[in-house]
């Protein structure tokens, strides 16, 4: 299981959640939609690999508070 | 270093299903070890905390100090706000109680530390061990120390965002149109109602429904699922949720002292729970009610037979997929009949129109329904609105 970038995703914008936890909620809601099952969520960090993520911004939608762009 | 662990049964994830499992398969003479990834049962509470009452007995749970408001009914409110008011029997997977979560959990959790689980905290499932195709195990991190836990069955009961069931090789994926994105406020001030929790639905939550929960006097959870393939922007589950509030005087008003989030599946009930030495329940099983988004009730009932069948493979040694069937079959046999039917009406309710809603709420809303099924429904409204019955009778 290879686990890489944390706190960002791979283009621009990053994924508020070690940082910041300004907009992170940390329900879990991207790890539970994800396709390909390439976020993972400790308790106060989310975690994706980014070799897998295809963007395909299924996430995105399925955070209530907007704290997941993919710029 | 943390010594490697072997047990009859394990459960990853210490909510009401996973509790229940655990519970039900150390009364059944299993050995077992629940291990759950925080550090404090049932918190952060991420739930709407409404629930149905009529199932306790069926599972051994007896109320307790958790229950915050009993309710008498469910009021469903129109997008004109028209009113629809049921009766507590007839309201569904989320009426009944309005309960603390964290006690709940906990009090389940206790539950099956009397009946001799093993409890593991802040410990979380990394990686499920598989040889020659079935789960022996998984690797587990406690304290930020890795080892291995063997078990002839295993069993994922960690919720929404389960990985342990799609590690283990179940399909579990689910559509956009079946899931929801939640959000919710616990609000103190506001104008709630003790006796009821209330459902507002239309455009206000695109293929979902505003909530509001009584908590006690003047405190109320206030929430809202937004079905996801009806999201366009981000962020909008909250949007959605704060112009609500401000459009209603009763709550504007009030202050938040709490938010919580997370995703709700809507979907119709999973192909396979089961394979060689591994179960999955609740939740991580998308067992929510697709039509309520209740999933405390059919966790936990799914759970006791989960956990049943768990002892009894693991006494007999017989842990294949062939055996654990019988949870399978199971709990579709008590479940799988309403979850299904229930997505079927969630998949029509989702389409309709701000007008439609009004009319069927305007013509429930003075009937009295001896009992509260679709036929009863569709035939006041076909009273009232003939035309409106029309989108319907695929039901009849």
């Amino acid at each position: 299981m290879v686990r890489t970038g944390v706190g960002t995703l791979p283009s621009k914008k990053s994924l508020h959640i070690e940082s910041s936890g300004q907009l992170c909620i940390y329900c879990g809601a991207c790890v539970g939609i994800c396709p390909l099952n390439c976020i993972y969520l400790d308790e106060t960090r989310i975690t994706f690999d980014e070799k897998v993520c295809t963007r395909c911004e299924i996430c995105v939608k399925a955070c209530p508070v907007g704290a997941i762009e993919i710029g | 270093m943390v010594a490697d662990l072997k047990t009859d049964v394990l459960v990853v994830g210490a909510g009401p299903a996973g509790s229940m499992t655990a519970k039900w398969a150390a009364k059944g003479g299993a050995r077992v070890v629940m291990i759950e990834k925080r550090q404090e049962i049932g918190s952060p509470v991420r739930c709407g905390e409404g629930m149905s009452k009529d199932w306790l007995p069926e599972v051994g749970i007896t109320p307790g100090k958790w229950i915050n408001v009993e309710v008498e009914g469910a009021r469903i409110f129109s997008p004109s706000e028209k009113i629809f008011e049921i009766n507590e029997k007839h309201a569904g997977n989320e009426v009944g109680y309005v309960v603390e979560r964290d006690g709940f959990d906990k009090a389940l959790a206790i539950d099956a530390a009397n009946a001799g689980v093993d409890i593991h905290l802040k410990t979380a499932a990394v990686e499920v061990r598989k040889e020659h195709g079935r789960v022996v195990g998984v690797r587990a991190k406690e304290f930020g120390e890795t080892f291995e836990i063997r078990a002839p069955v295993t069993i994922g009961a960690d919720g929404f965002e389960s990985q342990v069931g799609r590690w283990a090789g179940l399909p579990t994926n689910i559509a956009l149109r079946d899931m929801d994105t939640c959000l919710q406020y616990r609000m103190t001030g506001v104008d709630s109602d003790l006796r009821y929790c209330d459902f507002y639905l239309g455009k206000c939550a695109p293929g979902g429904y505003v909530w509001v929960f009584p908590k006690a006097e003047g405190l109320a959870n206030v929430g809202i699922g937004v079905q996801v393939s009806q999201i366009k922007t981000t962020a909008e589950a909250r949007i959605y949720l704060d112009r609500w509030i401000e459009k209603h005087p009763g709550y504007a008003k009030g202050k938040k002292i709490d938010m919580v989030g997370g995703g709700v599946s809507i979907s119709p009930p999973l192909k396979q729970t089961v394979s060689d030495g591994f179960m999955l329940v609740g939740d991580a099983a998308r067992m929510i009610d697709p039509l309520t988004g209740g999933g405390i009730a059919n966790g936990c009932i799914a759970g006791k037979i989960c956990g049943t069948v768990a002892a009894e493979a693991a006494q007999t040694g017989d842990t294949s997929k062939a055996f654990l069937d019988k949870y399978e079959k199971g709990w579709r046999a008590r479940l799988e009949e309403k979850l299904y039917r229930n997505w079927l009406a969630k998949e029509k309710l989702t389409t309709l129109s701000d007008a439609t809603f009004d009319k069927i709420i305007d013509a429930l809303a003075g009937v009295r329904l001896e009992k509260l099924n679709v036929h009863n429904i569709l035939k006041a409204v076909h009273e009232k609105y003939p035309e409106v019955t029309k989108e319907f009778e695929a039901f009849l």
